[in-house]
C-alpha cells in the first residue's frame, strides 16, 4: 500500500512536471502583449531614463524570459518549487496573496454545491434504480440528462433572469431577491458581522443553484447505473430468497455495494473542491480562483495563470490518487501493485 | 454461388419447395416448437437496431437530431435569409432636427474685393473683441501694408473695417515730471527720456526752493516743484497745452474734446464724424486723423434669415446689407435696390416694391445638417420659446410647432410600379405627405429644446431609416432579429451548421487520435505501452477548459480571421480530448489481444497493422460509436461556452454562444429580449440532450446486459 502510493507519487511528480513544461511552453509562445504593454507604460512615466525596448528587456530578464523556453523553465520551476510565484500581473499583488484572498470562497462555493449534490442525487439515483422503467426512473434519467446537457452560462442566465428579475416582478417585491451579480449587496458596508455573513451567503445561492443542476445528473446517473449493477447481484437475489424485508435488502445488501464506487469517485472529487468554478464564478463576479484566473487569463497574467494552471494540475493528480487508494481502502478485495 | 450451374430440373425442385413452405405458413398447422421457421435470426447489426428502436427515449433523441441536421444543413437552403443579412426599418426616432444659438461670434464679409492678409485680419479680430467690450468706437490697426480703421457702428453688432490713411493734424505738450533733486545729493535725477539741462538748471530749481515760490523760469520754459520738502522736491515742467497744427487750424471745442479724452486716458475719439487718433509720448501728445479709404470688411454677429425659405445670400450682398443698415440707406446687388429698415426687433431687409427679402437676428436656428431651410416664422418660435425658458430659468422646455407630415412609401418608377432592389424586394423611401389639393400636411409636433453650455439643442420625432435590431418575433421574423439587425432564425440555422460541424470534427479527430495512440499502446504493450499512456496521463492532466481560454485570448491578440480560428479551435479541441479515447481502445484492446482470433490472426500471417486495425479496432467500434455520440454533446457545449466567453467563434459567423453572449451581455438587454436568447439556449440544450439520448440507446443496444 505503502509502496504503492510512494511509486504513485512520484509518477505524479513526473507528469507534473511536463504538464507544467507544457503549459510554459503555451505562454512562453504567447505575444507577450503585457509585457511589452507594461514596458512602454513604464517608458512613458515620468523620469523614466530607459527607453521601452530597456524596459523589456528589463521585464523579460525579470520573468526569465530572455533564458529561452527550457531556461525560463528551469527559472520559473525553481521559485516555484519554493512556493514563490511571483507578483500577478492582473491583480497587482504577490500571486500567493491573491490565491489566499480568493480560494475560500471558491471553497465555501464548491463544499456547498458537493453537500448538495451528494444529498440530493445519491437518493435520487437508488430510488430509480430500484424501481427501474417507472415512471419515477424516467423523470430522474431525464432530468439527469437534462441537467448533463445544459451549458452552465444558459443555466446562470435563466437563474439570473427568473430568480433574480422575474421573482421580483411575480410577487411585486420592493427589491429583488437576489442580486444579478456580484458577492455583496449595496448596503453591505452598513451592516452586522452576521449580516455581512448572510449578505454573502444570498450571493452564493444562484451560484450554487447553477453549479448543483449542471453537475447532479452525472452522480446522479453514476448511481443508478451502479446500483441496477449490485441489483442484478447473485447476493441480492441470495438476501431476497433468504426472505429479507425488501428495505434490508436495499438499504444493507445493496446499497453498502453500490457505496463502493461512489465513494470512491466522490473521495477522487474532494481536491476538486478548490479548482473553482471557472465560468460561474465569471458569470456571478464570484471572486473566486476561477474568476481571478478567468480575467489573469484573457490579460495574459503568466504568473497567476501559470500557478493556476499548475494548480489545477496538482488537485487533478491528487483527485487520482486519492480515488485509487480509497478504492483499495473501501473494497478489499482489490490488490494494488 | 457462381460455380454452381443450375439445371432446370433443380429449379423446378428449388419453386416446388418454396410453394410447400408457403402452404405451409397459411395453414399453419405443421409448425412445430423446434421449427426453424419459427426463431428469427437476426443479424447482430440489426439485433442493435432493434434493440435501439425499442428505447423511447433513444427514438425522442433521434428524432430531434433528425430535425436539428434539418433545420441547420437543409433550412437555410429555403430560408430566404442569411447569417448577415441586415434588416432595416422606418421608425419615429428622437433626434436632432434643429439647433440654436445666440451667436456672439463674428463673422466677416469682404466687402469690395480688397482682400486683408492674416496679420491683419487676427489684429481686426483682437481689435473687434476689444471695441465690443470697451467704450471706444473705433481703433487703427498700423501694419506694414496699410492702415485699417475698425469702427464700431451704432448698430452694436455691426463692425466696419476700412482702409486708411492717417495723417497728423495737430500735436501738443502736457505737463511733464522732469525729474527729482535732493540739496543732499547736490542734482537732478532726470526721468527716463529727458535730457540734462545742465548745472544751471539745478540752480534755478535750488534758488526756487529756497525763495519758496517754487516755480522758476528756466530757457523760456516754466517750471513748476511739486511734492516738495526743505532739501528737494520734484520737477515740473508746465505746458499751456497749445495746439501745434500741422495743417488747418481746428476750433477750439476740438482741443476741449481732445483734451478731455486725453484726461479720460482715451486713445482714440470721433469729433464731427470724423475719427482721430492721440498718441503719446512723454508729455507730447500727437493727433492724427484717420481718413476711412475702402470699406474691406464688415463684421458682424448678425445672420440672415431670409423670408423666403431656404435663401441664401452672398457675401456681398450681405456685406452691402450691413453698411446699409449701419447707415440706414439703400443698397444694390445685382442691379436690385433694396431697402434696409428697423425691424420690429431687428433690422430687415425689404425689396424696393416693400416685400421683405431677409431679417437679420444674433439669434441662429439652422437644421441638424448645419443648412438653414427653415421659415421665419419657426425661428420666432423658437426664439420666443428659448427666452421664454430662459426666464424661468429651466433647462429645457418643448415647443409644440406644426411640421411637414412624413411617411414610409413604396419606390415608384414614373410608370407607378414598384421598384425593387437587386432581391427583387420593394424599396421603402420616406416622402412628404400632401392633402388632395397638393398642399403639404402639416401635423403638430413637439419639440424638445435643452440648453446645452452655449447653444440650444432641438430634438423631435423624426422617422428615420434604422437597422432593425432587436425587434420581437413577427410574420417576416419569426424569431425576431438580433443586436446586429440580422434575422435570429437565419442565424440560428447558420449556427447549428457551426456548432455541429464543430461537433463531429472534433469528435472524429479525437477519436482518430486516440484509436491509434490507444491502438499502438494496447497492442504491442511493454514501453511503448508505457510511454503512450504516461502521455495520455500528462494529457489528462492538462485542464482543457484554461488552455482553451488562454488559445482564444491568444487568437483574439492575433486578431485571426474568423473562419481560420473556427479551424485553429476545432484542431485544439481535438488535440486536447485523444487521452480519454486512447485509454479506452487500449483497454480493449489488451483483453481481445488474448482471445482466439487474435491467435489465429498470427498464426495465419496477417500483417501487424491489419491485425490491428482490421481484426482489433472493429471490436471495439461499440464503445468507441458510445463514447462518441455521448463525447459530441460534450463538445457542442465546450464551443458554445467559449464562444459565449467572446473566446470561440467570432463574429460575423453566427454560433449558437455568440448569440446568446450578444444579448446577455448587457443584462438590461437579457432581461428585455428574452425572445432572443432563450430559443437559441434550448436550441443548445435540445441539441445536447438528444445526442445523449441517442448515446444512452446505443450504449445500451450494445451492451445489453446493463439493461436487465
Amino acid at each position: 500500500m505503502l509502496k504503492f502510493t510512494i511509486k504513485r507519487l512520484l509518477i505524479s511528480v513526473v507528469i507534473l512536471f511536463f504538464v507544467m513544461f507544457i503549459v510554459y511552453a503555451l505562454m512562453y509562445s504567447l505575444p507577450t502583449s503585457y509585457m511589452e504593454k507594461t514596458a512602454r507604460e513604464l517608458s512613458q512615466k515620468p523620469g523614466s531614463l530607459k527607453s521601452a525596448q530597456e524596459w523589456l528587456a528589463e521585464l523579460n530578464a525579470q520573468y526569465g524570459m530572455d533564458k529561452g523556453l527550457i531556461g525560463g523553465f528551469l527559472v520559473w520551476l525553481k521559485s516555484a518549487a519554493v512556493g514563490n510565484f511571483g507578483d500577478s500581473w492582473q491583480w497587482t499583488d504577490s500571486v500567493t496573496n491573491v490565491f489566499h484572498d480568493c480560494i475560500w470562497y471558491s471553497f465555501a462555493l464548491g463544499l456547498i454545491c458537493f453537500i448538495l449534490e451528494v444529498v440530493i442525487a445519491i437518493p435520487l439515483g437508488v430510488l430509480a434504480a430500484k424501481k427501474q422503467y417507472s415512471i419515477t426512473d424516467y423523470a430522474v434519467t431525464v432530468f439527469a440528462l437534462i441537467g448533463i446537457s445544459m451549458p452552465t452560462f444558459f443555466v446562470a442566465t435563466v437563474y439570473k433572469l427568473v430568480l433574480a428579475v422575474k421573482l421580483q416582478d411575480w410577487f411585486g417585491l420592493s427589491k429583488p431577491v437576489f442580486d444579478i451579480s456580484g458577492m455583496q449587496g449595496r448596503d453591505y458596508v452598513n451592516l452586522s458581522e452576521v449580516g455581512k455573513f448572510f449578505d454573502v451567503a444570498k450571493h452564493f445561492v444562484l451560484p450554487a443553484l447553477t453549479l448543483v443542476t449542471v453537475s447532479i445528473g452525472s452522480l446522479m446517473r453514476y448511481t443508478r447505473t451502479n446500483m441496477l449493477e449490485v441489483l442484478n447481484a447473485d447476493y441480492i437475489r441470495t438476501a431476497r430468497a433468504k426472505g429479507l424485508s425488501e428495505k434490508k435488502v436495499i438499504n444493507y445488501h445493496a446499497f453498502r455495494n453500490t457505496l463502493i464506487p461512489i465513494v470512491t469517485i466522490l473521495g477522487g472529487s474532494l481536491p476538486g473542491l478548490f479548482s473553482g468554478a471557472l465560468i460561474t464564478e465569471t458569470l456571478f463576479s464570484i471572486r473566486g480562483i476561477g474568476y481571478r484566473s478567468f480575467h489573469s487569463m484573457v490579460a495574459g497574467d503568466i504568473p497567476f495563470t501559470m500557478f493556476y494552471l499548475s494548480f489545477i494540475a496538482i488537485l487533478t493528480l491528487l483527485g487520482n490518487l486519492i480515488a485509487d487508494i480509497l478504492y483499495a481502502v473501501v473494497d478489499p478485495r482489490v490488490r494494488l501493485n | 454461388m457462381a460455380f454452381e450451374k443450375k439445371s432446370f430440373n433443380e429449379v423446378l425442385k428449388q419453386r416446388e419447395m418454396r410453394e410447400k413452405a408457403e402452404k405451409a405458413q397459411m395453414t399453419d398447422d405443421h409448425i412445430a416448437l423446434d421449427d426453424s421457421q419459427r426463431v428469427k435470426v437476426l443479424s447482430p447489426g440489426r439485433l442493435v437496431f432493434k434493440r435501439f428502436i425499442r428505447n423511447r427515449l433513444a427514438i425522442v433523441g433521434s428524432c430531434i437530431l433528425i430535425f436539428m441536421f434539418a433545420f441547420s444543413f437543409l433550412g437555410p437552403l429555403f430560408y430566404p435569409y442569411g447569417q448577415t443579412d441586415r434588416f432595416y426599418k422606418y421608425e419615429n426616432q428622437m433626434s436632432d432636427y434643429a439647433g440654436a444659438q445666440l451667436r456672439t461670434e463674428f463673422t466677416n464679409y469682404a466687402y469690395g474685393g480688397i482682400t486683408m492678409d492674416e496679420e491683419v485680419a487676427r489684429r481686426v479680430n483682437s481689435a473687434i473683441i476689444a471695441l465690443s467690450s470697451g467704450e471706444e468706437e473705433f481703433s487703427v490697426i498700423n501694419v506694414a501694408s496699410g492702415n485699417y480703421l475698425v469702427t464700431a457702428e451704432d448698430d452694436e453688432n455691426i463692425f466696419v473695417v476700412s482702409n486708411c490713411t492717417q495723417e497728423d493734424i495737430a500735436s501738443f505738450t502736457d505737463t511733464v515730471t522732469i525729474g527729482s533733486f535732493t540739496t543732499i545729493e547736490g542734482k537732478i535725477t532726470y526721468n527716463a527720456g529727458v535730457s540734462d539741462l545742465g548745472p544751471r538748471f539745478y540752480e534755478a530749481a535750488v534758488v526756487a526752493l529756497q525763495e519758496k515760490t517754487y516755480a522758476f523760469t528756466f530757457g523760456g520754459k516754466d517750471y513748476e516743484l511739486r511734492d516738495y520738502n526743505k532739501v528737494g522736491g520734484t520737477i515740473y515742467e508746465i505746458s499751456d497745452r497749445s495746439f501745434n497744427y500741422t495743417d488747418e487750424e481746428q476750433s477750439a471745442e476740438f482741443e476741449t474734446v481732445v483734451l478731455d479724452a486725453v484726461e479720460a486716458g482715451q486713445s482714440s475719439l470721433v469729433y464731427d464724424g470724423a475719427a482721430y487718433l492721440i498718441s503719446s509720448d512723454s508729455g507730447s501728445y500727437s493727433i492724427s486723423r484717420s481718413q476711412p479709404d475702402q470699406v474691406v470688411v464688415v463684421s458682424t454677429t448678425y445672420v440672415f434669415n431670409a423670408y423666403e425659405r431656404g435663401k441664401s445670400f452672398s457675401d456681398a450682398f450681405k456685406a452691402s446689407a450691413l453698411l446699409a443698415i449701419a447707415e440706414g440707406e439703400t443698397f444694390e446687388d445685382n442691379g436690385v435696390t433694396y431697402h434696409a429698415v428697423t425691424g420690429d426687433y431687428n433690422p430687415e431687409i425689404v425689396a424696393e416694391d416693400g416685400t421683405p427679402v431677409a431679417q437679420l437676428s444674433t439669434f441662429v436656428v439652422r437644421g441638424a445638417d448645419g443648412k438653414d431651410n427653415f421659415d421665419i416664422d419657426f425661428k420666432e418660435a423658437v426664439k420666443e420659446a428659448v427666452e421664454t425658458m430662459e426666464q424661468k430659468g429651466e433647462k429645457t422646455t418643448v415647443l409644440t410647432y406644426p411640421l411637414v407630415k412624413r411617411e414610409v412609401v413604396f419606390q415608384t418608377d414614373e410608370n407607378g410600379d414598384p421598384v425593387t432592389d437587386a432581391n427583387g424586394d420593394p424599396i421603402e423611401i420616406v416622402v412628404n405627405v400632401f392633402d388632395e389639393s397638393g398642399n403639404l400636411v402639416y401635423e403638430d409636433t413637439d419639440i424638445t429644446i435643452k440648453k446645452l453650455a452655449n447653444d440650444y439643442d432641438l430634438t423631435c420625432p423624426i422617422l428615420s431609416h434604422l437597422f432593425d435590431i432587436n425587434s420581437a418575433p413577427s410574420r417576416t421574423h419569426l424569431f425576431g432579429t438580433d443586436s446586429d439587425g440580422y434575422d435570429v432564425l437565419a442565424r440560428m440555422m447558420y449556427g447549428g451548421r457551426i456548432s455541429l460541424m464543430v461537433g463531429f470534427v472534433v469528435v472524429i479527430l479525437e477519436t482518430l487520435l486516440g484509436t491509434i495512440m490507444g491502438g499502438i499502446a494496447g497492442y504491442f504493450g511493454g514501453w511503448v505501452d508505457n510511454l503512450i499512456m504516461r502521455l495520455v496521463d500528462i494529457f489528462y492532466c492538462i485542464p482543457s477548459m484554461p488552455i482553451l481560454i488562454i488559445m482564444g485570448a491568444f487568437m483574439d491578440a492575433l486578431k485571426m480571421d474568423p473562419y481560420d480560428r473556427l479551424i485553429w479551435m476545432m484542431a485544439i479541441l481535438g488535440f486536447l480530448g485523444w487521452a480519454g479515447v486512447a485509454r479506452l481502445v487500449r483497454g480493449q484492446i489488451l483483453s481481445l489481444r488474448e482471445q482466439e482470433f487474435m491467435v489465429a490472426t498470427e498464426a495465419t500471417g496477417v500483417r501487424v497493422r491489419k491485425r490491428i486495425f482490421r481484426h482489433l479496432v472493429p471490436n471495439v467500434m461499440p464503445q468507441l460509436i458510445v463514447t462518441a455520440t455521448a463525447g459530441l454533446g460534450g463538445v457542442i457545449i465546450t464551443e458554445s461556452t467559449l464562444s459565449f466567453l467572446g473566446l470561440g467563434v467570432k463574429h460575423p459567423l453566427a454560433t449558437w454562444g455568440t448569440m446568446i453572449n450578444s444579448i446577455t451581455q448587457r443584462n438590461e438587454d437579457m432581461i428585455k429580449y428574452t425572445y432572443i436568447w432563450i430559443p437559441v439556449g434550448l436550441l443548445i440544450c435540445l441539441t445536447v440532450i438528444a445526442f445523449n439520448f441517442v448515446g444512452d440507446g446505443l450504449r445500451d443496444a450494445f451492451d445489453p446486459k446493463m439493461k436487465k
